[in-house]
């Protein structure tokens, strides 16, 4: 096992490289986390994570604009492909697996691709839909897969009306599933009023919620871990 | 910003042709803020040496911005997008003849393709966009085709429309892409090269280039 200062130094360099974007060094930093017999899910909290809460920083700040967003989070893949073959199943009392799309008519991913890639990094399991899904195929998806969260993204005002449908009729048939929507012409009232269960405004809100959200699953896991 | 000491460098390190042109009006939300284009062409056949030594310029163009504390964003050559990452959602934002043509260094031909008066169509593009307000280059706005009809003549698939371009008319179409694709289909099932590229060994200007290259 490797001593605190080289998993500090490891987990630093993951942070980084997911921070300046280099895919290179968070692949390094990944394998030799493994070649350290470090602990993934700490690898990638505690790294990539950590890197891309600061990415998101960054963004606020207006350092960053959405193509260096898009560069950090290939950087951050290029770690998690190799940490997370490693992963231990994170215990959390929810099973914690993800429908996600972008619905019928809209071709715009970017959003949905970056709120996916949380999802991932905090150990979901996601049915990503793709593009321009047709209304009816959440339903069913969500149905087959019995999932308790449905993500639904749309860039455009004409593709975003057929967000409340789909949310009616897997509400109906499934009331305990959480739904999220997100895109430019969504809004807090949309989301209250079609009876979402969250919203985000555009792919930098949706990654900073999804930021959020991870960090709130990473503090579960560290209350639990205290508590050992 | 002075442009030259940067397209002396890349010419030194194997770049054909250096331009820097605005392409502010050409740009989409996500990346508005990187309003100069630099194209980097390579006036050698497309292989995997030149993708490569195209990818090393905009390597060495994004460090020596970086240095001086600029962002960049590269659009790599056509032929080599690992459409597999996030970031190349962008590419597609953003076409290498844009910055061409606004970095003068040549039209859009009868062809479809960029023509540059010393070297023709027989280019290989890489752009990089960024926020660094180099000084820019007086961009090409129509067609310097003339009268010349060569590859309308010669194409087989009857796509070259014979229409000049002009900055000022971007939505008119030149090549009828469709016809030109289900030829190179019916190509590779003959087994010939899918391209067949007429439209640019007739082109004059293309000519020229390979005599001017020897």
């Amino acid at each position: 096992m490797a001593d605190e200062a080289r998993k500090k130094e490891i987990f630093e360099k993951l942070r980084n490289g997911v921070i300046q974007y280099d895919e290179d060094a968070c692949r390094e930093g990944a394998q030799e986390a493994m070649a350290e017999g470090l602990d993934a899910n700490e690898a990638i909290f505690d790294g990539l994570v950590s890197g891309m809460e600061e990415v998101g920083r960054l963004f606020e700040a207006q350092e960053y604009f959405v193509p260096e967003i898009l560069m950090c989070a290939d950087a951050l893949y290029a770690g998690l492909d190799i940490l997370k073959p490693h992963c231990k199943q994170m215990d959390l009392g929810v099973k914690g697996s993800v429908v996600i799309g972008t619905v019928e008519g809209d071709v715009h991913d970017i959003g949905k691709n970056l709120v996916k890639m949380m999802f991932d990094v905090a150990g979901f399991t996601v049915y990503d839909l793709g593009r321009d899904v047709p209304l009816d195929k959440f339903v069913d998806e969500q149905l087959k897969t019995d999932s308790e969260l449905v993500c639904l993204s749309a860039m455009m005002t004409t593709s975003m009306v057929g967000m409340p449908k789909v949310i009616e009729k897997i509400k109906a048939k499934n009331p305990d599933c959480m739904i999220m929507i997100g895109g430019a012409p969504t809004s807090k009232e949309l989301a209250d009023r079609w009876g979402a269960d969250g919203y985000a405004e555009d792919a930098s809100n949706a990654l900073k919620e999804a930021i959020k959200m991870v960090a709130f699953l990473k503090k579960l896991r560290d209350e639990k871990i205290q508590k050992k | 910003m002075n442009a030259d000491p940067l397209k002396q460098f890349l010419q030194a390190e194997g770049a054909t042709l250096v331009g820097v042109g605005d392409v502010t009006k050409a740009l989409s939300r996500e990346i508005i803020h990187l309003g100069r284009g630099v194209a980097i062409a390579v006036n050698r056949s497309l292989t995997r040496d030149t993708v490569d030594l195209l990818v090393r310029l905009q390597a060495l163009t994004e460090g020596w911005l970086k240095a001086k504390g600029y962002r960049s964003l590269s659009i790599p050559p056509d032929s080599d997008r690992k459409m597999g990452k996030m970031i190349s959602k962008l590419y597609k934002l953003f076409c290498h003849k844009t910055a061409a043509t606004c970095a003068g260094l040549g039209w859009i031909g009868k062809n479809g393709l960029i023509i540059n008066e010393r070297y023709g169509s027989k280019m290989t593009w890489a752009t990089v966009l960024t926020d660094a307000p180099l000084a820019t280059d007086r961009p090409y706005v129509s067609s310097q085709c003339g009268d010349c009809d060569l590859c309308v003549r010669h194409c087989p698939s009857g796509a070259v429309q014979g229409h000049l371009w002009s900055l000022g008319n971007p939505m008119r179409e030149i090549v009828s892409y469709d016809k030109c694709r289900s030829l190179k289909s019916g190509r590779t099932s003959l087994k010939e090269k899918p391209n067949c590229g007429f439209c640019v060994t007739v082109c004059p200007y293309s000519r020229n280039g390979k005599k001017n290259s020897n």
